[in-house]
C-alpha cells in the first residue's frame, strides 16, 4: 500500500509544482493576512500615539502573551488559517479526478482503496506544510513582522511545525473524505465553507480567546485550531516553554492534537471507504 | 475444441437509486481471443455494463465473471487481469506521456526496467515514442486516445476493456486506432471488449457484436450474421402524399416486407434491381408522386433499425453542455 500511496501523492505534487498558478494564490493569502490584516487590525493601533510606546507594549504583554509585535502573535494563527484553507479546498482536485474520470481508472487498478484515501491526505498535507513554511518566512521578512526571542531555537521551530503538522493531518483526513464523498465542486465548497468559517472564527487564530464571550471561549478551547495555535504560539512568542512554565500547556495541546488525528483518521477512512464502494 | 469463455454475464441488471434501470437482465459471453462489441446509442447501458464488469459499479441482480472470477466476490482478482481504457480522457495534463504510463505501471505493480521497457514498446506501438517527453496538455485528442490505449496495456492484461475508444476522433485517427486494436488481437491474442456507437467500428473491428438499446440486448452475432438478418437490400421510397400503399407494395413479387413511417415506405427485398421497375411502375400508375427514392445494402444501422424500430444515426445528438464536457472537448483538440 505504501508504494501506491507514494506514487499517487507524487503524481499530485508534480501536477501542483508544475502549475505555479495554484501555488501563488496560496502565498498571496499568507502575505495579505500578515502584511494587511496584521497592520490594519493591529490592536496597538487603537492606543493613541500620545499614550506612548509603553502603553502599546502593555497591550501586547497583557492580551497577546507578551509578543513583540502583533504579527508575532498573529503568525501561528495565520499559519493555522493557511492550513485550514488548503485542506478545505485541496479536495477540489479529488472531486475533479472523480468528475474527469481519473478516479475510475484508479478504482479499476489493483491498488488498495486505502492508498487512494491516504494519497489524498498526504498530498494536501504536503501542499499545506510547504505553504506553512513559506508563510513563516514571509512573517520573518516583512517590516515589523515576526520577532523571535533569543530562546527560540531549532527544537522550538520543530515543535511549532509539529503542532501545525498534526492539525494539518487531522484536517486533511476529514476534508479528504468529504472530497471523496462529494459529487460536485459546488457541493464540496458549500460543505467546506459551512465547516471552516465557524472553525476559524471560533478559534484563537486572529485574536486571543480570552477576549471572547464565555460561550465562545468554551468552544474555542476545544477547537483543534486553537490547540495547534496555542502550542505553536507558546514556542514562537516565548521560546523555550520549560523556561516559561508553559510546558504543561504545550504537552497537553500536543496530546490533544494527536488524539484529534487518530479520531479524524478513523472517521475519515470509514467515510472514504463508503465513498469508494462500487456505485 | 470449444473456446474458453473469458467473460460471462447472466441476467445482469443494474438499477440506479432504485428507479433508473440502466441495464435490464442481459446475458452474453465473450470468448478468449475475440473482439466483442457492444453497439448502441448514448444511454443504452454500454458504459454501465463495462463498469459492472470492471468492478466499479455494483450489480443489482444477476452474475458476471471475468477471467473465471466473480466480479462481485473477487473484484481484486478481476482488477489484476483487466486493462481499462475509459471513455474520458484521463491522462494527466501536467505529466508527460512517459510519466503517465510509468505511473500506471507502478499502480499495476510493473516495476523498474521491465516497466520502462514495456512503456517504451507501447509508446512506439501507438506512434507516440517521439512525444513521450512532452506534457500531455500539448497532445491532440488523437494522441491522448493513443496514450490511453498504451496505458491500458502496460501490465499486459488478459482482457482489454475499451469504452468508446475512438469517440470524437477524425476518421484517419480512428482507422489508426482500429489497426492498433486488431493488431493486438491478432498478434498477442488479446481479448477485447469494446463499446461503441460507431457502426463502422462495430462492423469492421468486432468478431461479434451485441446490439443494446434501453439496457436490453436486442440481438447478437457476427456483423455478417446480423446483416443477413435484414434479408437483402432495403429500398426506401418517400411519397409526397397519398393513401397507404403498404398492401400494394407487399403484393409485388420479391418484396419481403414493408414498414411505413409517415409517407416513407421501407421495403425489404433480396435484390433491388429486380423489383425496382415493378415498384416504381405500380406507384406511378396509382398516380402517386415519388419525392425521394434510395436503396442501401444492409448495414448494422439497418439491423439496429430492424430490432429497435429507429436508426442509430438519429440517436447521437444531445451531448452534455456541462463544464466537464467543456474540459473534455478542450482535451480533444
Amino acid at each position: 500500500m505504501f508504494d501506491e500511496t507514494l506514487a499517487l501523492t507524487n503524481r499530485a505534487l508534480k501536477k501542483w509544482v508544475r502549475n505555479p498558478f495554484t501555488i501563488i494564490p496560496g502565498l498571496a493569502t499568507s502575505a495579505f493576512y500578515l502584511a494587511l490584516f496584521g497592520n490594519s487590525f493591529n490592536p496597538t493601533n487603537l492606543v493613541p500615539a500620545s499614550a506612548g510606546a509603553a502603553a502599546k507594549s502593555a497591550i501586547l504583554s497583557t492580551t497577546f502573551g507578551g509578543a513583540a509585535t502583533y504579527i508575532t502573535y498573529l503568525t501561528a494563527g495565520v499559519i493555522c488559517l493557511i492550513i485550514v484553507f488548503n485542506m478545505s479546498f485541496g479536495g477540489i482536485d479529488i472531486v475533479l479526478d472523480r468528475q474527469l474520470g481519473y478516479f475510475n481508472t484508479l478504482l479499476t487498478s489493483p491498488i488498495p482503496r486505502a492508498s487512494i484515501y491516504f494519497s489524498g491526505v498526504f498530498q494536501n498535507l504536503a501542499k499545506a506544510m510547504l505553504l506553512a513554511v513559506l508563510t513563516f518566512v514571509i512573517a520573518l521578512i516583512i517590516p515589523d513582522g515576526l520577532k523571535l526571542t533569543s530562546s527560540f531555537g531549532i527544537l522550538e521551530l520543530l515543535g511549532a511545525f509539529a503542532a501545525f503538522t498534526l492539525l494539518g493531518l487531522g484536517l486533511s483526513c476529514i476534508f479528504t473524505s468529504l472530497a471523496l464523498l462529494a459529487r460536485s465542486i459546488d457541493s464540496l465548497i458549500a460543505v467546506v465553507n459551512f465547516i471552516n468559517l465557524p472553525l476559524i472564527f471560533m478559534s484563537s487564530s486572529l485574536f486571543p480567546s480570552s477576549s471572547f464571550p464565555s460561550w465562545l471561549q468554551s468552544v474555542s478551547n476545544v477547537n483543534p485550531i486553537s490547540k495547534a495555535d496555542e502550542a505553536a504560539r507558546i514556542l514562537i512568542v516565548s521560546g523555550n516553554p520549560a523556561a516559561n512554565g508553559m510546558m504543561g500547556t504545550f504537552v497537553g495541546d500536543m496530546l490533544y492534537l494527536v488524539g484529534f488525528v487518530v479520531v479524524m483518521a478513523l472517521l475519515g477512512y470509514w467515510a472514504a471507504a463508503r465513498a469508494m464502494k462500487p456505485e | 475444441m470449444p473456446k474458453t469463455k473469458i467473460i460471462e454475464a447472466e441476467n445482469l441488471t443494474k438499477v440506479y437509486k432504485g428507479k433508473v434501470k440502466a441495464v435490464d437482465n442481459i446475458s452474453f459471453s465473450v470468448e478468449e481471443g475475440e473482439i466483442f462489441g457492444f453497439l448502441g446509442p448514448n444511454g443504452a447501458g454500454k458504459t454501465t455494463t463495462i463498469k459492472m464488469l470492471n468492478t466499479i459499479a455494483s450489480i443489482t441482480s444477476g452474475k458476471a465473471t471475468v477471467a473465471g472470477q466473480d466480479v462481485t466476490k473477487h473484484p481484486a482478482k478481476v482488477r489484476d487481469v483487466i486493462g481499462v481504457v475509459p471513455q474520458e480522457l484521463t491522462a494527466d495534463d501536467e505529466l508527460n506521456g512517459m510519466e503517465n504510463i510509468l505511473l500506471s505501471a507502478r499502480l499495476h505493480h510493473v516495476r523498474g526496467d521491465e516497466a520502462k521497457k514495456r512503456a517504451s514498446e507501447l509508446l512506439k506501438l501507438v506512434d507516440l515514442d517521439g512525444a513521450a517527453g512532452r506534457r500531455v496538455k500539448t497532445y491532440s485528442g488523437g494522441m491522448r486516445r493513443r496514450l490511453q490505449l498504451a496505458i491500458g496495456l502496460i501490465h499486459t492484461p488478459k482482457i482489454l476493456f475499451l469504452d468508446e475508444p475512438t469517440l470524437g476522433l477524425d476518421i484517419q485517427t480512428r482507422t489508426k486506432m482500429w489497426e492498433y486494436m486488431s493488431g493486438l488481437n491478432k498478434d498477442e491474442g488479446l481479448t477485447i471488449f469494446i463499446t461503441t456507437h460507431y457502426l463502422e467500428e462495430a462492423d469492421g473491428l468486432c468478431n461479434r457484436v451485441a446490439i443494446i438499446d434501453h439496457g436490453v440486448i436486442k440481438v447478437s452475432g457476427s456483423p455478417s450474421q446480423l446483416k443477413e438478418r435484414v434479408g437483402g437490400d432495403v429500398l426506401t421510397i418517400e411519397l409526397t402524399t397519398g393513401p397507404d400503399i403498404t398492401d400494394f407494395l407487399r403484393s409485388i413479387p420479391d418484396v419481403h416486407d414493408v414498414v411505413k413511417t409517415d409517407q416513407s415506405y421501407r421495403i425489404k427485398l433480396p435484390k433491388t434491381e429486380k423489383a425496382l421497375p415493378a415498384i416504381v411502375d405500380g406507384v406511378t400508375k396509382k398516380g402517386l408522386e415519388i419525392k425521394e427514392i434510395a436503396f442501401t445494402k444492409p448495414t448494422l444501422d439497418e439491423v439496429f433499425l430492424e430490432v429497435t424500430g429507429k436508426s442509430m444515426r438519429d440517436e447521437d445528438a444531445g451531448e452534455s453542455e456541462s463544464w466537464v464536457q467543456n474540459i473534455m472537448t478542450e482535451r480533444m483538440k
